[in-house]
């Protein structure tokens, strides 16, 4: 007696039966090739930059990176100056804004009527949308000269023992910029507040006062543990931006290539002494060094990003241990 | 129908924008020119992305080199003035090449400095502390500026030097000739240099520099006529075109700080080389009639001739 030997039978291929879909290839090729180009025009502009910095680099070497100079007719140059003025105006933006976003975010999601923060809401956010040339222009115009006879003498009366806070009031100097800088961070940095705030849960903030604890204690314990990382993402989101402008600085900075023993005083950044030069470089050299601030406040950029990223997994780790 | 694009200098901007519809009608070439600054302009020609630059600034050998056969022609004269803003002073202030120096070299801080009074007897200067202005970007204006006080001020020369941008070592310094206005404007005891076409249309009070004469002169046209009066008859180079501190036989009326003004354009301009050496012909002849009403003075007959030669050598 011969059996029929079992043969398992292969059934044909359907990929739809088999769930892949055609669109979803798609997507993910999509999607693939959209986050490689931008990884790949990270490197090519970082590339770029440095390639055009060589002739500057190759001069002056590392140097250049503490060296307070900028002379175009021998020409010597040197990016310590314009450090000096792109960390302090950011970092006197950062410590300014921090708080003032922070309380405007708080006002509008715990404390405003409900009819009033929509309106109020979209005002602070319209501040971002005001062109950072047209700030500029308000600032050299209006602000800066209400500085010099309003804030700069008061500062001076109260601070004036600090160096930085002592000294002629200037309408265009460190503390303008930080401030017209301070004016562009808020607005960013207190909507992503605002957001993170509105996404407490309500279990937890009823908790907390349900225990006795005051408004405040409130919200220091619930909210601000719980979007940590969220502010200091924000926070540094802000800092980028105020790393990075160069118009209204270059408008409100005053244009002094070197490091200024009071605040009051003229100094430069790096966006604004590119934005301000570049155009007009009368030598192969020049063009270069002023690439090579370029490169400089890319890095500064860069590094103050992984620095935020790095924070925000620091406290997402702390978070989660609580 | 032909069309011209060009960018570059503001400082001679009032002048072409009285060219353009002239020329349009004469030629029927459309022009279209904005007032980017002198750096701008030698940047645009450089890269060819316009037809011809405009520069109150002659080209640095680097310059010269990267616009790969460029031709520089002088198509418009004029001085460059001293606006200041002094509250309550009572007349017209009076200043010297080495006092202005020394005042942009942070030496006299006071508008009630002894050296300054010394030259505006009568005058009454306020205990004003001085704050000079300057152009933050690449300015042709800061060229001419420079260069008058680099040769009037060896402490200058050797400090600071000649260029479109320079390391100022005091003072505030602006965007564009409307961020210098605007500083000036709102800052009492503020001092800078601007061109002439620009102070009145602002109706800035500037000042009367003192000549090699020993002459306070202001830069009018006659002034300025008189800063070219002793250039050669016969001019080979852009070189020997300097009209900055002008000597004593140029006369009492001579302005000291005068600069001609520059249209660049290619030699192998392609199909736009006809209507280009049309358009700065017209300009350097023609063209100079529409100057006086806005103080740019006619240029003088040699420089004119300089012009026709390299206006020769834009080709195709």
């Amino acid at each position: 007696m011969t059996s029929t030997p079992y043969e398992p039978t292969v059934p044909e291929v359907d990929l739809r039966r088999r769930g892949i879909r055609l669109g979803d290839v798609i997507f993910k090729g999509i999607a693939v090739v959209a986050a490689v180009a931008a990884t790949a025009l990270l490197f090519l502009i970082a590339y770029k930059i440095f390639d055009l910095a060589w002739p500057a680099i190759k001069e002056f070497g590392l140097s250049f990176i503490w060296t307070e100079a900028w002379n175009p007719v021998t020409d010597d140059y040197g990016a310590l100056a314009f450090i000096y003025g792109t960390v302090v105006t950011s970092l006197i933006a950062l410590v300014l804004a921090t708080p003032l976003s922070i309380a405007i975010a708080l006002f509008l999601t715990e404390m405003a009527p409900r009819r009033l923060a929509a309106p109020i809401a979209t005002m602070v956010e319209l501040l971002a949308a005001i062109p950072s040339v047209v700030l500029g222009l308000w600032g050299i115009l209006v602000f800066g000269p209400w500085v010099a006879d309003n804030l700069e003498p008061w500062l001076e009366s109260v601070l004036g023992f600090i160096p930085v806070f002592s000294g002629e009031p200037s309408q265009a100097g460190i503390l303008p910029a930080a401030l017209v800088l301070t004016i562009m961070i808020v607005p960013i940095t207190s909507a992503i507040c605002r957001e993170l705030f509105m996404r407490v849960p309500r279990e937890l903030k009823d908790g907390a006062l349900a225990l006795g604890s005051t408004r405040w204690e409130a919200i220091r314990a619930v909210v601000f543990t719980y979007t940590a990382p969220g502010i200091a993402a924000a926070v540094l989101l802000g800092l980028g931006r105020a790393f990075g402008e160069a118009i209204a600085v270059n408008q409100t900075i005053g244009n002094q290539n070197a490091i200024p023993t009071s605040w009051f005083e003229p100094g430069n950044s790096l966006g604004s002494k590119i934005a301000a030069e570049y155009v007009g470089a009368t030598s192969v050299l020049q063009a270069g060094s002023i690439l090579y601030l370029a490169a400089i406040l890319m890095v500064i950029s860069l590094g103050a990003n992984v620095a935020a990223q790095f924070i925000v997994v620091r406290f997402e780790r702390a978070r989660r241990a609580v | 129908m032909g069309s011209l694009v060009g960018t570059g200098a503001s400082f001679p901007f009032p002048l072409i924008s009285k060219w353009i519809p002239a020329v349009d009608q004469a030629y029927g070439i459309n022009i279209t020119y904005s007032p980017t600054g002198s750096s701008a302009g030698i940047a645009g020609i450089t890269g060819r992305t316009v037809d011809f630059g405009a520069s109150d600034a002659p080209l640095s050998p680097d310059q010269i080199t990267a616009c790969k056969g460029c031709v520089v022609v002088p198509w418009g004269l004029a001085g460059t003035s001293i606006p200041y803003n002094i509250p309550g002073i009572n007349g017209r202030l009076r200043l010297t090449g080495p006092v202005l120096a020394n005042i942009y070299l942070g030496v006299i801080t006071n508008w009630n400095a002894a050296a300054i009074r010394a030259i505006n007897p009568g005058r009454n200067l306020p205990d004003l502390k001085i704050t000079p202005v300057y152009r933050s970007d690449g300015s042709g204006t800061t060229y001419n500026f420079t260069d008058y006080l680099s040769a009037v001020s060896p402490a200058w020369k050797s400090k600071v030097g000649v260029g479109t941008t320079v390391n100022y070592p005091t003072g505030i310094g602006a965007r564009g000739s409307s961020g210098v206005a605007g500083v000036l404007k709102s800052t009492a005891g503020a001092l800078t240099y601007v061109d002439t076409a620009y102070s009145l249309s602002n109706k800035f009070t500037f000042a009367a520099i003192r000549n090699a004469t020993g002459t306070f002169t202001l830069p009018g046209l006659r002034n300025v006529k008189a800063a070219v009066s002793t250039l050669p008859k016969k001019i080979t180079s852009l070189k020997q075109i300097k009209i900055v501190d002008p000597p004593k036989s140029a006369g009492r009326q001579a302005y000291p700080i005068s600069t001609f003004t520059y249209v660049i354009a290619a030699t192998s301009s392609g199909s736009k080389a006809a209507d280009l050496r049309k358009f700065i012909y017209w300009a350097v002849t023609r063209g100079q009639a529409f100057g006086p009403p806005l103080l740019f003075q006619p240029m003088p007959t040699s420089v004119q001739a300089f012009a026709f030669r390299e206006i020769k050598k834009i080709q195709q």
